[in-house]
This record gives structure tokens, sequence and C-alpha cells, in this order.
């Protein structure tokens, strides 16, 4: 049974997770406003729909796990108890849990049942707690009723005139009777009818009665004439199964319907009332519910500014409601794609036409057409990009529950405040910037603000504030984690520095030097080591990640004030920005952003030291040289280093010269990967087509930097 | 041979999530982006077994177009749905009045909608 739907697995797992982050996201929100019903029962719907899919592919934990938690919101969205410090406490680390339930589900890992069962326990243990709300009113009309026996209506109904010019078909709406019960019996009332003469077969002149026994309620019954009820006289009298269904069938319906008369009708209660089909109570019990979307209204025009507030806040979050599961296109992007892709098309018979009686004089015309294309293409290109490109606020999401873990733990106050999350930035630069952001937001949290008491003494709120915003700026989309803390300390930092050998005392750093430390390997000046940094590994790997997705980082800080990071990424992986250098007769690609400068070498720059390998010397600075052609075993034009041009690369803020013959210039290349098509290849990244139809090698200059230090081994 | 439905609103998500909903069900669907689109798409020739309309539209707002479609002889019977965000009895009468078969409260719930489809749609 469950292995039917095994084809949708992979869209249960990608629904889950927006639904998980839904819940964590209300979870938050709920802390700040525990009176927001509509929060709660969008957390009840998503966990509600997680149970229910899990279900479906035969999770059974994860299924009963939701349950659990289904229960305890259930309890929080009747009033029976309030939105409490433990409760959220519990509702968290159980969101916690059902994250890595459905991991381990993906995964087909086996799950440690104990860690559930706890869980599950603290889950019950927090919904017996009684209740602290006093106004434990049924706010959330939950339907208990939950009938079981099964019933008998009778049920009279005269169809609107016009009930066939709506489109609608009085036999649907007995199926639709025959869907949720079985029709007893259904008797025709054909005493409408006029005369033949003056019977408008638009109209519809007929009415029912029936005898429905069901296991539904009313209300399930009332839903099937949802579409025409009001104007049709429709008469709905429960008949309990043991009466003798024969007894009300007997009584006539009205010959004359109420709906010939569409302005001046009774009130349905009234007529019902007449009937006797429901008592007194029963109405004004009705009536009372009914009252409610007008309470409703009339507390929404009685506005507080907190309900202005948490109205916007949710204007807010359905604007930003993000989908990261599937590329949503507009078609505005896609008819503009096409419409291009019409203008290429031109330009290709254009410029065939112009090919096949080509003449010199011609020449002019061709370069026109040709500029014509390159525009094309540019243009094409963009917008296909444009297509991938996602709002960066997918990967901001988990940062306001990090932060609010972190300053649980710390017993800082941290505001974060996020902006810029519409910023739109393709998908794989989305996927793989989530960690270094969250070392960042990390550091500033427990390095960048200060406790509340300090902060009380430098003239600060005691609440500190992390902001996280994301903006274009060129080519880039540019990240920056600001806080509001310390800043970092410049004789703190430069002690360090010094004890751990990365500089000396001697050395004289200009501040951006001094700041650029805190991102070498086992850099760290936190006093103490707690739980969530200050181990020392944290700012190199983030450089580190920013680098390998092509981007920078840098910092800024003032003293008192608080710490700037910002990182640039390039808006794209696919696409980069290199230099075509060559090497015999093949053709390189240099990432542009690791090539610090190129040089030609003095005759005496080049020194082969023992245990070094071949150095040269720049500028007073002995840097590794690497002979490309050796790498690659090619035939080189050049053997003398004298002769041919050096890049300096720089990786992981380590330095390398390798050796090429000639740099032909600069463009954007499209990386195509080496490892889905061929294999992985040392001190390559990937490869391109060049402009002559050749294969270019993209080079990897970590690898590089790899290749050289090993050579340094061998000579040793 | 599947029932064709159209889709007549000017929000492409929501013409979208409706499609989408109607589609994987089995329906064949036709969008319109307003009144006007959805009578010129009917105009060249589409014949709709199910019109979905949202109400709120340019060019020509859901009420117009039920009664535009009312007027045509081919589309004279067959069920119109109205989908809107409000549900309140004065749209919803002014609605019957103008000919809609039923409505769909936005925002949906894609069972919800199936049932309703099916409700008004013979098998």
């Amino acid at each position: 049974m469950s292995n039917d739907f095994a084809q949708f697995q992979d869209a249960f797992f990608e629904e889950a997770a927006e639904h998980l982050g839904t819940v964590e996201e209300g979870l938050l929100q709920l802390e700040r406003h525990p009176d927001d019903m509509e929060l709660l029962n969008r957390i009840f719907r998503a966990v509600h729909s997680i149970k229910g899919n899990s279900g479906m592919f035969g999770f059974a934990t994860i299924s009963q796990f939701t349950h659990k938690m289904e229960s305890v919101l259930d309890r929080l969205r009747n009033r029976q108890m309030a939105v409490s410090g433990p409760v959220m406490e519990t509702l968290l680390k159980a969101t916690d849990l059902l994250k890595t339930l459905i991991e381990a589900a993906k995964s087909n890992a086996p799950t440690d049942e104990s860690v559930v069962g706890l869980l599950s326990q603290q889950l019950d243990t927090c919904q017996t707690t009684p209740s602290a709300s006093p106004a434990a009113a049924q706010l959330g009309p939950m339907k208990t009723d939950q009938r079981g026996r099964r019933t008998s209506f009778l049920i009279s109904w005269v169809p609107p005139r016009n009930l066939f010019r709506r489109g609608l078909d009085p036999v649907q709406t007995m199926r639709e009777l025959e869907r949720i019960g079985t029709l007893a019996k259904v008797k025709l009332d054909s005493s409408r009818l006029p005369d033949i003469t003056s019977l408008d077969p638009e109209e519809c002149y007929l009415a029912w009665v029936f005898d429905l026994v069901t296991t539904k309620d009313q209300d399930a019954v009332e839903a099937v004439f949802e579409f025409v009820r009001e104007e049709g006289n429709l008469r709905i009298m429960e008949v309990p199964i043991e009466e003798d269904p024969a007894g009300p069938a007997e009584r006539p319906s009205h010959p004359n319907g109420d709906a010939r008369s569409e302005s001046g009708r009774k009130p349905l209660g009234e007529i019902l009332l007449e009937s006797g089909a429901i008592s007194p109570p029963a109405l004004s019990q009705a009536l009372a519910q009914q009252k409610k979307l007008g309470e409703i209204l009339v507390a929404q025009k009685a506005v507080t500014p907190q309900q202005i507030t948490q109205a916007l806040e949710k204007q807010e979050a359905q604007a930003k409601k993000l989908d990261s599961t599937s590329i949503r296109v507009e078609t505005g992007k896609i008819d503009k794609l096409i419409n291009l892709v019409g203008e290429l098309v031109i330009t290709q018979s254009m410029l065939s036409d112009l090919g096949a009686r080509f003449e010199l004089r011609h020449l002019p015309l061709l370069l026109e057409r040709m500029a014509q294309l390159e525009r094309n293409t540019r243009e094409i290109q963009e917008r296909v990009m444009g297509i991938r490109m996602l709002p960066i606020g997918t990967a901001f999401s988990r940062f306001p529950r990090l932060v609010r873990d972190l300053a649980a733990k710390s017993g800082k106050k941290i505001q974060l405040v996020l902006s810029g999350e519409e910023t739109e930035v393709d998908k794989t630069v989305i996927e793989s910037i989530g960690d270094p952001l969250t070392h960042l937001i990390r550091n500033s949290a427990d390095h960048g603000l200060e406790p509340p008491a300090e902060r009380l003494k430098s003239n600060k709120s005691e609440q500190g504030t992390i902001r996280l915003n994301a903006c274009h700026a060129g080519g880039n989309i540019c990240i920056t984690v600001e806080d509001d803390g310390r800043g970092l300390n410049r004789d703190k930092i430069l002690a360090k520095a010094v004890a751990q050998g990365l500089i000396t005392e001697h050395d004289k750093l200009s501040d951006d030097q001094i700041w650029a430390l805190i991102f070498k390997p086992g850099f760290s000046t936190a006093e103490k080591v707690t739980d969530v940094s200050g181990r020392g590994v944290g700012m190199d790997v983030v450089k580190r990640n920013i680098e390998g997705l092509g981007g920078t980082v840098c910092v800024r800080t003032a003293p008192g004030k608080g710490t700037v990071f910002t990182l640039k990424l390039p808006l794209t992986l696919a696409i980069i920005d290199g230099m075509s250098v060559r090497i015999g007769k093949e053709t390189y690609i240099v990432p542009l952003l690791s090539i610090l400068e190129s040089i030609q070498p003095g005759a005496d720059a080049i020194k082969t030291v023992v245990g070094k390998g071949e150095l040269v010397n720049v500028r007073g600075t002995y840097l590794p040289m690497t002979r490309l052609y050796e790498v690659f075993a090619t035939e080189p034009e050049h053997t003398d280093p004298n002769e041919a041009i050096l890049l300096i690369l720089e990786a992981e803020g380590e330095r390398v010269a390798v050796m090429v013959d000639e740099i032909l210039g600069q463009q954007q290349v499209v990386i195509k990967s080496m490892e889905q098509n061929f294999r992985k290849v040392e001190g390559i990244a990937g490869a391109t087509i060049l402009g002559d139809g050749t294969v270019g090698f993209i080079l990897d200059v970590r690898g590089l930097l790899d290749i050289a230090r090993r050579a340094e081994l061998m000579a040793a | 041979m599947g029932k064709t439905v159209l889709i007549v609103d000017d929000s492409a998500t929501m013409r979208q999530m409706v499609a989408f909903t109607l589609s994987s069900a089995g329906y064949d669907v036709i969008e319109a982006g307003d009144g006007k689109e959805a009578v010129d798409k009917i105009s060249a020739g589409s014949k709709p077994d199910l019109v979905v309309t949202d109400l709120n539209m340019p060019e020509m707002d859901g009420i117009a177009l039920i009664k535009e479609l009312r007027r045509m002889p081919s589309l004279r019977f067959i069920p119109i749905l109205m989908l809107t965000t409000e549900s309140s009895e004065e749209k919803k009468k002014e609605g019957k009045a103008a000919g809609a078969t039923g409505w769909i409260v936005k925002p949906f719930n894609p069972d919800v909608m199936l049932k309703t489809v099916a409700k008004v749609l013979p098998a």
C-alpha cells in the first residue's frame, strides 16, 4: 500500500522540511505573541500535515510522535493550557527531534527509540500540567463530536428557480448525498409545475424530499446544499433511527415554497421552528455560533497596537513566504526569454544569409550583426541565470532560532534583525552559504556582544543587536553580519598572533592587516572556550568556505561600537571571471579572483633551495614556484622562467607562483564539471569550451598549492 | 477524455496553484488572466466544462464575466465557481444573481477545491 506512494516520498520530505520550518518559525513567534490564534493554527496545521503524510508512507514513529506534538498544540489552541516557557522549550526540542526523525527516515537510518520515548513522555507530562490560563474558554471552536451512530435525516429541498441557469444539477446534489450516506427514500414534489404553455424549460419547478441515512452530522448534510440553501427552501430534520421514518415523511412539503418570494422571505430559523424541526434552544445556540464572525470583525475594528504589529508581521511573513522546493518562474520572465530566443533566431538567419553571399565590402555589416549576436547571447544568459535565482531569505530562516538558543545559553539579550531577504541569488550559493553565516552569527553573539551588565555600563541598551543584511552590489551579492558589541580588540589580537607565532612583535601592521589575522587557522582570542565558540575553529573555515564559493570576506570594526563582517559572493557558481593563459599550444583558465599579480622574474630571482624546491623572489618574499607544463605534462614554449610569465596566485592565505607562456586575456567562462563527465583531476577545477571550440581547463588554485607543497616534500 | 476547466485569475500564483490542483486530479486546464482574456479564449474556440474565476480582476471582473458567459448559449448551463477571499453573504448573493454555481474561499485547501469541483461537475 505504502509502496504505491513511494514515488511521492521526495515530495513528502521536501514538504515536511517546509512544514518543519513553519513550525519552528511559528513557535519562536508564538513566544512573543502567545495569543496569536492564527499562528497557533498554522503551527498545528503544519504538524498535522506531517503526521498525516508520514502515516501515508508508513513512518509510524514520525506519525506517532507528531500526534503527541499535535495534542499539545491542540490544548494550547483550545486554551486548555497556556503558552509557557517550559511548554515552548519542550515543543522546540520536539521539533528538533522531529527533524532528526525525518532525516533518519529519508536516509533509512535507525532512530534512537529511547530519545523518542523520552520526549514523547515530556510532551505528555507538559500536557497534564494544569492550565495556567484562566480564560479556558472555547476560543477555538473544535468539533469533538465524532459521531459514530447512524441517523436518519429528513430533508425537504425546494431548489432555487434559477438552479439550471447557475449551472447546477439536482442529480449532482443527490449523488453528493449518496456519498455521505444512503438515500433511503427520494420523493419528487412536482406540485409547482405550471401549465405546459407557461412552462419555462430553463426554470426549476421541481422539489424533493429525501430520507438520508448517514453516520455524518447535520453540518455535513448542510454542506451538500452549500450552494443552494439560501434561496431554496431547505429543511433538515434529524430523526432517530429507531423511530419510524414513515411518520415525518408523510408531512407534505409546502406546496408553494418560499422560494417564490425572493425578497420577503421568512428567516430560515423561524421556518424550522414552525415546522418543529429544531427546538428554540438549538436555534439560539446555532445563532450564537453564527455571530462569531461578527464578533471577530468587531474585535478587529477595535484594534490594539499589539494587534496591528501582529497583523503587520503576519503580512510581512506572508509576503516573504519562500518556496525552495521548486523554482517558480514568472510567466513574464519566460515570455521575455522566448522573445529573446526569437531575436537570436532572426540574428542567426541574418548571419547565414550574409554568409551565403559574403563579399568583403559587407564586412561592416558582418561586424554589426556579430555585435547583435553578442548582445542577444548576453541577454539570454542573464535571463536564464535569473531563472535560477532565489531569494536569500531561505538561507536566513534558520537564524532566528539559532540566535534565540545562543541568547538563552549565554544569558545575553540578543535581537536579530533580518533585512534584504528578498535579494535574489543562485540556488547553489544559497545552499552553501548557511554554514559560514552560522559561524559569523555565533561569533557575533559570543565574542561580539557583551553581557547585559557590561552593556549597561558602557551606556548601551541591555539588548544587543545583530543585523543580517543582503543586497546586490554589481555582479555580486553582498551579505553583512553586523553587531553593536564591543568591537575587535586590537591589542588582544596582536598579542595572540605574536604568541602563536603568526607575526613577530616587530611587525608593523595596518589595522586591516590586524583584523585579517582573525581569519588565520587556529586563531581565537576568547578568554574562555564556551559551548558556542572560541575553540579557534570557525573564522578560518568561514574564509575558506567563502573563497571556495569564489567570494571574499572582510571585516570592519570600531572599538565599543561593533563589528561588521562583509561577505561578497558571485551571484552564480556556474560562470566565473577567468584569465586565459597559454602553455605551449594549450589554453588554461585561471580564476580571476585568485590572481594577485603577474610578473616576469629577473635573472637571479629563481632559487632552488634544498627541501623547498624552486622558489621565486618576489620583492623580498620567497614563494614556491610551480612549472605548470610539468604538472600537466605538456610541451611548453619556454622552460626558462626568465622568458616565461609567473602568475602569483593566492588561496587560503597562501601564495604560489605558477609559470605560463603567455597571458591571453580576461573572459567569462562557463564551468563544466570534470567529475561528472570524466573524473577528478588534481589541479583542475573544471573545463570550459573556448571561443575556438577547443576545451580549456580551469585551474584549481588550492590543488596547485597542494602540488607545490608536495614538491617541497619531494625535494626534501 | 478529461474535463476541461478554465481558470480565470489575475494572480499567476493563484492560477498556477488552482491549475496544479486540478491538473493533478486529471482535469485539463486552460488559464486566463482576466475576464476579457477568458471571453477571448472562449470566442477563439475553447470549450470549458467548468469555469473557476476570481472576482477582483482588471479589465473584466468575475461578476461581469459570469454574466457574459451566461449569455453564451454553449455556456448557459455549465458550472461556474467563483474564487473569493471573503465569504460574505453579499458577494455570494451577487454571484448567485449573476449565475454563479458556487464558490471556493481563498486561501483554498486542495481537497476542498477538488471536492467542490466534483460536486458541481458531473463525472
